[in-house]
């Protein structure tokens, strides 16, 4: 009686794969609780890549405690610009671009911000402000210039790919891109649109915007559909080596693509959401099997 | 495979324990089902001790009779052999018992006992009301204490039916004015004039005056008495008044408000401006009424004694210790359910709360509250500390501390609607500390950081999702059979159990998710 109760409901809807089919399915199995902390600690997640010379932004430094924010800053303040994020900050919380302008003065976000500002957010981090409430480390790195191809597409944010992979295989991929609503965010629920990808042949294929499909960015208007994406292979090949460093199975890594050194490692997710397969217009499950009948 | 199939096993041994344990009771509690399902049940002794006098002596008391929401059971007299019981039965009033002895200055103690089991009841009123049939006209004529033809009844009804439009609105007036008339401890006897004089009365003057007023104004009515039962002895009998409407007793208690309904401890036992105990004049006379509350299954006609016999699976013992009170037990009891019902919205049916069990605590504080009322206080209280933390979000605080003030501003906001509820008489504005302060603070915690992260659409639609899923947990837990169920039946835990394992594995696509990824599921 149970059994046809626990083996009935998946096989009516095949393709699409829901919540509780991930958590049981893929990440439970997957991934082990105990190796969380080497997706969700954005410093960990950097000591594994660097270790395995998976190309990612450089650490420019690691400040733990309060004390070590001067030190770190005298080594850091010879670049013209860097990201400041909280290792364990959720939903993009915390993290600070900053730049110097021609005066020589850093800015944030187009204002003008004085060192004893920045001292401070780091601090406020270290805190744990952007961590809820436990303490965390200051990761500072170099800041990505997207690839001039991001911006043909739409010209402002920091668009970021997508790559799902399972047991060290690429499954299915997607383009993220801000739009006008989105206040440069990259994020599907933030308004971002999705641009699914032709995993084969490396090209983009249509674009989401949580309701309806186009051709094209809805803002710019710019033609998407088969257009090639450059370093693909490189995405690719960086995608399974940094799905073979970490010992966990089911992962959603974020890659941007730098003018300079090409695609990088932005960070990677243990608990990717499933929207992706609305974007592909395709069910994860169904290319799990497909992938698992070629073995 | 292998953890696929202990999984079963374990499902299987779990319920078949369950469901083997529950079968042998099912029997037993079908056919001893009640139907009259009582609310509150009373174990009642009058208990009279006097001594006789020069000649023949007797003592008359009304006893009471089941009806359709009070049921009388188990009655027992108890005295010494000189004293004879006999019933006499009045057509109006009610059953008199009588007990009599021929012996002279003699102490003797007598002894009623009897189970009351009760039901609230309450009536709805007409607009108007239909002609008063001849049978009833008595019913409408002054007597010594209810003067209703009296000049100043007269002037008082008058100025009470002004700019009414129907019966309804008439009737509502004359209770209104007695039930603010200050009530008062006076034991002696006061008529319906001495009430309007003194503006101060206890129930029989306030029954007195309001049913002079209603015969007054050509609705008969008359004086109801008996006992407020409580887990207690005590001395003091009640009454209160009854008009009759289209053909019905309505009951009507000027001195506890209560229009048109009757509380379910309320004992009637007499109908008429009489006295409870009657005796012959001039003898040592005393007594006391012994009242115990009884625990019991309200859709079992089973006593205390028969239901634990009913099995030794059962929480009973635990009812009957004491120990722990009916409120906790039943809260403790109904947790599990509401978390599964919980665990099967979330899951199954994709809905998103805040906080896991906050809405199964919330229905339990909305039982309390009432259900429109209680949900009116919830979601200002979550949009309002949400609204006041705001300033502190802005400032920079970190997580604990700024915890801290939202709980302050919580407790300070419960304080303050609780004193402006007294202050103002307003009496759902009081019931705020029966909601669940801390988990509370953190539900509105979270929707305050629910706006910031995800936008005030996103936040408000989880908030209506949350109210939804308390809905139905109220829905489901406002049963009052449920608790009762667990306790003859705890072997449902184990059910509970063998439930949300199935839930736990299940891995069907949610209800959401048909929307959500309808695009791809066509």
């Amino acid at each position: 009686m149970f059994s046809t109760f626990l083996n009935m409901k998946p096989r009516k809807k095949s393709k699409v794969i829901g919540l509780n089919e991930r958590n049981i399915k893929l990440i439970y199995p997957n991934n082990a609780k105990k190796h969380y902390p080497l997706a969700d600690d954005k410093v960990l997640t950097k000591e594994i890549l660097h270790q395995y010379n998976i190309p990612c932004a450089e650490t420019y430094a690691v400040i733990e405690y309060n004390s070590d924010i001067k030190k770190a800053w005298q080594t850091c303040k010879k670049y013209n610009t860097m990201a400041i994020k909280p290792a364990n900050g959720c939903g993009g919380g915390g993290i600070k671009i900053i730049k110097k302008n021609l005066n020589g003065d850093w800015t944030s976000s187009g204002k003008v911000i004085t060192e004893r500002q920045i001292f401070q957010h780091m601090a406020a981090t270290i805190m744990g402000f952007f961590s809820l409430g436990s303490h965390d480390r200051v990761l500072i790195e170099q800041c990505i210039e997207p690839h001039p191809f991001f911006h043909e597409i739409y010209p402002q944010g920091v668009p970021d790919f997508r790559i799902i992979t399972l047991d060290h295989k690429p499954l299915m991929g997607m383009l993220r891109m801000p739009t006008d609503r989105s206040d440069g965010k990259a994020n599907l629920h933030q308004n971002g649109v999705g641009i699914g990808v032709d995993m084969g042949k490396g090209t983009l294929t249509q674009v989401f915007d949580g309701k309806n499909y186009f051709d094209y960015h809805p803002d710019s208007k710019f033609l998407v559909k088969d257009i090639p994406i450059p370093h693909w292979e490189e995405i690719l090949e960086i995608s399974v080596a940094t799905a073979k460093a970490f010992p966990l199975n089911y992962l959603g890594i974020d890659i941007v693509i730098d003018k300079y050194k090409g695609p990088q490692i932005m960070e990677i997710n243990v608990r990717p959401g499933l929207g992706i397969q609305l974007v592909n217009k395709q069910g994860l499950k169904e290319i799990i099997n497909t992938s698992e009948d070629i073995i | 495979m292998n953890s696929q199939t202990n999984l079963k096993i374990g499902l299987f041994f779990i319920s078949a324990i369950a469901i083997i344990s529950i079968g042998f009771k099912i029997k037993p509690v079908v056919q001893n089902y009640d139907s009259f399902s009582p609310e509150q049940v009373y174990k009642v002794n009058y208990n009279y001790f006097f001594k006789s006098g020069d000649k023949r002596t007797s003592v008359k008391t009304f006893i009471p009779s089941s009806n359709s929401r009070q049921r009388i059971s188990r009655k027992k007299s108890k005295s010494d052999s000189t004293l004879s019981f006999t019933k006499e039965v009045s057509m109006h009033n009610g059953i008199k018992g009588i007990w009599k002895t021929d012996t002279t200055h003699t102490f003797h103690a007598l002894n009623y006992e009897f189970v009351f089991e009760g039901k609230t009841k309450a009536y709805h009123i007409p607009k108007q009301f239909n002609q008063v049939s001849e049978q009833y006209k008595s019913y409408l004529l002054p007597s010594q204490n209810i003067q209703s033809e009296d000049k100043k009844i007269d002037d008082l009804a008058a100025q009470l039916r002004q700019n009414t439009g129907n019966d309804e609105q008439v009737l509502k007036n004359v209770f209104e004015y007695v039930s603010n008339i200050p009530s008062a401890p006076i034991i002696t006897l006061t008529d319906a004039l001495t009430t309007i004089e003194q503006n101060r009365a206890s129930c029989n003057g306030k029954s007195r005056l309001f049913v002079a007023l209603c015969r007054n104004l050509g609705y008969p009515s008359r004086v109801a008495g008996g006992i407020i039962l409580e887990n207690t002895n005590k001395r003091t009998s009640h009454v209160w008044a009854e008009v009759l409407i289209n053909q019905r007793w309505i009951p009507f208690d000027a001195l506890n408000n209560h229009y048109a309904n009757i509380p379910a401890n309320y004992l009637e036992i007499y109908k008429g401006d009489e006295f409870l105990i009657t005796h012959t004049p001039g003898i040592q006379f005393d007594y006391t009424y012994q009242i115990d509350e009884l625990s019991h299954i309200s859709f079992l006609q089973l006593n205390s004694e028969e239901i634990r016999e009913l099995s030794s699976v059962s929480l009973w013992r635990l009812v009957e210790g004491g120990i722990l009170p009916k409120n906790a037990l039943n809260l403790l009891l109904l947790l599990p359910i509401g978390g599964l019902l919980v665990a099967f919205l979330r899951n199954v049916v994709g809905l998103k709360t805040f906080g896991v069990f906050l809405p199964v605590l919330i229905a339990f504080s909305l039982l309390h509250t009432g259900f429109v009322s209680g949900i009116l206080l919830f979601v200002s209280l979550i949009l309002l500390v949400g609204l006041l933390s705001y300033p502190f979000d802005k400032i920079g605080l970190l997580y604990t501390p700024k915890l801290v003030i939202s709980l302050t501003i919580m407790v300070g906001l419960m304080i303050m609607t609780t004193i402006l509820g007294i202050h103002y008489d307003i009496a759902w504005l009081t019931t705020l500390t029966f909601f669940p302060t801390i988990i509370l603070t953190i539900a509105a915690e979270r929707f305050s950081r629910a706006i910031v992260e995800d936008g005030y659409k996103m936040a408000i639609d989880k908030l209506w999702q949350t109210l939804f899923v308390t809905g139905i947990c109220y829905g489901v837990l406002s049963w009052s059979a449920l608790p009762a169920i667990l306790i003859i039946f705890p072997e449902c835990i184990l059910l509970i159990i063998a439930a949300a394992m199935l839930l736990g594995r299940y891995i069907g696509i949610r209800w959401v998710e048909f929307y959500r990824f309808r695009p791809i599921l066509n």
